[in-house]
């Protein structure tokens, strides 16, 4: 090859390790951007009438007079469309039949749309679930209610070729000449008039029990429930992880024993994390009934052999990085062995230590697999300490993909799903931040 | 010092070294403990059914009457999946080592990390999540055009470069005065039918409509860049480990950085890299979310069995997804099957988990020895 070549093929090198750098990178923005965008809509967003009677109703929050004003004012806006209705169901029963029925179907389902929209239409018993007693709490879910109202899909199979094609019809022309017909327009100019969306910021999505499967309500069952878990796994983990780091780093003398108690780490860490899930239901719970069905104590002793790879790992590099002079000179004016590691080995190590326990805390939060036969329920109430031995408990990854997938409104309920996950996901980051914050400050000791 | 003093003293050192030792234990005990019960939860599996039918028929209906335990597609559907993940994050991965082991500037080498870092950070449901909301939705509205561009981004510089090499080989032999004329025809003939080619490929590709975004290539996506953190970590370090004697040997012989890292440092470092790609893979393998969210879960073949655009279903999410049906049902099939399959896995991972135990100790001797 020439030269010129050989300069080519340097710099275009070059280009694709770049390239890949800044690939990487993007691909993390593309998969942060819409979950912390998206995620941050749980807890800031337009709140309509509805979810300020809601949070009077059931949790006793708000000045309860205002929103009694509030309700007569809407209730104002809202006596046009109700009226409507009536004259309308009057009008209905004058026409003949056929086109009596004609109507009759899509009459049903305006009236369902505007009880989602509005909650229960006046002079109906209210529904069982709490999802019935109430309408939109949500702006961006009553705009998008209003135009299912407004518009009803249909689908177009003429173009044989490919899939249907959807089209939406006004709902307004098909009660064209009609009592209902001015319902359309009205809902569209007044729907604020009828909910009064009002920016808030609902901090309390956090700290608030989820009501109905989540249709209202906050995540603190979720939140609690993944903080006992990781709890529990460090509370497992820890010891014997320190325990084995300190021997593996300082009291390990070569030889067949310890290669094989390394391979054995190693091959723990690479156990996919389902096969640990079984195993905790085969051993834990099948075997040694800690629990008799799943419980957070069986999850947690599950997670906590888990994460025992990574926490031996860290602390075993965070001990042998404490330079020798530290332990000889220990060791010199005379102090034993266990004297040495407990007073000078352990102090000088531990904020290494503490970065891995970090990380892991991190890891144990975040990861699903193991805790979906052992210890995960979809619903459930936040648990006392004490049953944390015999409960099984909701937990945020288990119910994002739960909520995600099984759910059975699973579109209705998306802000909770994201904010669910921005919920997990900063927990992690800021969990991996204090490990990143407190390597920093072990290094620039180091160098000072 | 008394001698009974320094007796008590050599006892309670044994003890603690005792008592530590038992410690480290737990991991063997627990691997040995997750052998016996995985394998004893699915010995009853293959005295049911034996061996046969699992690794050869596809018809998967475990709660069916008569049930079936055909798993075939599924082991395919997880070797499908894994070779798209290993395609797009081996080539990234590898990259990006590079990057940061020899090309980068200490600075921006310090930002990289910590996105690496969250890259590993993430849980796997949030990957799952963003796999099944975000990118399929796109994926089967968008995914013709989507498709066409990464065609474009990709094969359009390493078309250009091949095209270079291609005629820098052709015309070595012609005299000077005459080869940059003949490289340039030549070029210009190459880039035309390179550019056309693409053309016509991606118009194709805007066409295709994908049915469902939740399929293999969506997963393979997503798994790839989960593994990349792993890659790149393991690959960085065996790359750092070749040392800075033998690149500065090379570049005073006057070699070039690529000609370097291509002919001196890779082959050195190639079996930490192997052992990169091996955890980076198992990584992918025994991932479960991401493939119970957004695989698809269908128990069959795609046909041609490369098509990535069709949904799959795996080991792992199989296991997942299956045993709530089954829960803890004890003695039947369709739990033991269940064990049956994560011993599958378990194997896989000790291989893979062994050889890349290997293949780095292999290495460290070798660079050991070098120096």
């Amino acid at each position: 090859m020439n030269l010129g070549s050989r300069k080519l093929f340097d710099r275009s090198l070059t280009g694709v390790s770049i390239m890949a750098i800044i690939l990487m990178s993007l691909s993390l923005l593309v998969l942060l951007g819409p979950i912390f965008s998206r995620g941050l809509g749980a807890f800031i967003f337009r709140a309509t009438s509805e979810h300020r009677r809601l949070l009077l109703e059931q949790f006793n929050r708000g000045d309860a007079e205002e929103i009694a004003a509030e309700t007569r004012a809407v209730a104002g806006a809202r006596r046009p469309v109700y009226e409507m209705l009536e004259k309308f169901k009057k009008e209905l029963a004058t026409m003949e039949y056929p086109r009596r029925q004609g109507f009759r179907a899509e009459l049903k389902e305006v009236k369902n749309l505007l009880r989602e929209l509005l909650g229960p239409l006046p002079g109906e018993p209210e529904g069982v679930m709490l999802r019935q007693q109430y309408g939109q709490t949500r702006w961006d879910r009553a705009r998008i209610k209003l135009e299912q109202i407004l518009y009803s899909e249909q689908w177009d199979y003429s173009d044989t070729r490919s899939m249907g094609k959807k089209i939406l019809v006004p709902r307004q022309r098909s009660f064209a000449g009609t009592q209902l017909e001015p319902l359309f327009p009205y809902l569209k100019n007044n729907l604020d008039k009828m909910l009064r969306p009002r920016l808030v910021f609902y901090w309390r999505f956090l700290s608030d029990v989820s009501m109905n499967s989540h249709f209202f309500g906050g995540i603190w069952p979720e939140i609690l429930g993944t903080i006992y878990l990781t709890l529990g796994a460090m509370i497992f983990a820890i010891p014997f992880g320190i325990i084995a780091a300190i021997y593996l780093s300082e009291f390990a003398s070569g030889g067949r024993l310890v290669s094989l108690l390394r391979v054995c780490i190693s091959t723990l860490a690479g156990v996919p994390s389902i096969v640990f899930g079984l195993f905790g239901l085969a051993f834990f719970i099948n075997t040694l009934h800690l629990s008799n069905s799943k419980s957070v104590l069986a999850g947690s002793a599950t997670l906590a052999l888990l994460i025992l790879p990574t926490i031996i790992r860290s602390a075993e590099e965070a001990l042998k990085a404490v330079p020798h002079t530290y332990k000889e000179a220990a060791l010199s004016l005379g102090a034993s062995q266990l004297r040495m590691v407990l007073t000078v080995l352990l102090p000088a190590a531990l904020p290494g230590i503490l970065t891995g326990i970090i990380i892991s805390m991190g890891r144990a939060a975040g990861e699903t697999a193991p805790i979906i036969f052992t210890a995960a329920v979809s619903v459930g109430q936040p648990l006392k300490i004490w049953e944390t031995l015999s409960q099984p408990t909701p937990a945020l990854p288990w119910n994002i993909y739960n909520l995600a997938t099984e759910h059975q409104a699973v579109d209705e309920i998306r802000h909770v799903q994201f904010g669910m996950v921005l919920t997990l996901v900063l927990l992690v980051l800021l969990l991996n931040l204090a490990a990143i914050m407190i390597r920093a400050r072990i290094s620039k000791k180091m160098r000072g | 010092m008394s001698d009974a003093v320094s007796r008590l003293r050599r006892l309670t050192a044994l003890i603690l070294k005792g008592f530590l030792l038992l410690g480290t234990a737990l991991s063997l005990v627990t691997v040995l403990l997750i052998i016996a019960y995985i394998t004893r939860d699915a010995l009853p599996f293959f005295k049911l059914r034996g061996p046969g039918e699992l690794f050869t028929s596809t018809a998967w209906y475990p709660s069916g009457h008569p049930p079936e335990f055909g798993a075939l597609a599924i082991l395919v559907g997880s070797g499908l999946v894994t070779l798209g993940s290993i395609l797009v994050a081996v080539p990234l991965g590898i990259a990006a080592a590079i990057a940061l082991s020899d090309i980068l500037p200490y600075r921006l080498r310090q930002t990289v990390k910590p996105v690496i870092e969250i890259l590993a950070a993430i849980p796997s449901v949030a990957y799952g999540f963003f796999a099944l909301v975000i990118f399929a939705p796109l994926l089967q509205n968008r995914g013709g055009s989507l498709l066409a561009i990464a065609l474009w981004l990709i094969a359009l510089p390493l078309g250009l470069l091949l095209i270079f090499v291609v005629t820098d080989a052709a015309t070595r032999s012609i005299r000077a005065d005459v080869a940059l004329t003949a490289r340039l025809i030549l070029a210009a003939v190459l880039a035309v039918i390179l550019v056309r080619g693409l053309l016509a490929l991606s118009a194709k590709l805007t066409l295709l409509r994908i049915a469902s975004g939740t399929n293999a290539l969506n997963v393979s996506i997503i798994l790839g860049i989960m593994a990349l953190p792993t890659i790149i970590s393991v690959a960085e370090d065996s790359l750092q480990a070749a040392g800075r004697e033998l690149r500065e040997g090379s570049y005073a012989l006057g070699a070039t950085r690529a000609e370097t890292l291509f002919k001196v440092v890779i082959p050195a470092a190639g079996s930490g890299i192997i052992a990169a790609v091996i955890l980076g893979v198992m990584r992918a393998v025994g991932e479960t979310m991401v493939v119970w969210m957004a695989s698809g879960n269908a128990a069959q073949i795609p046909s041609p069995w490369f098509n990535f655009l069709s949904p799959v279903r795996t080991l792992t999410a199989t296991i997942a997804g299956d045993m709530g049906e089954a829960d803890q049902v004890t003695g039947s099939g369709r739990y033991h099957v269940l064990f049956a399959l994560a011993l599958c896995l378990l194997l896989t991972s000790f291989v893979a988990n062994l050889a890349s135990e290997w293949v780095l100790r292999r290495q460290q001797r070798k660079l050991g020895g070098l120096k």
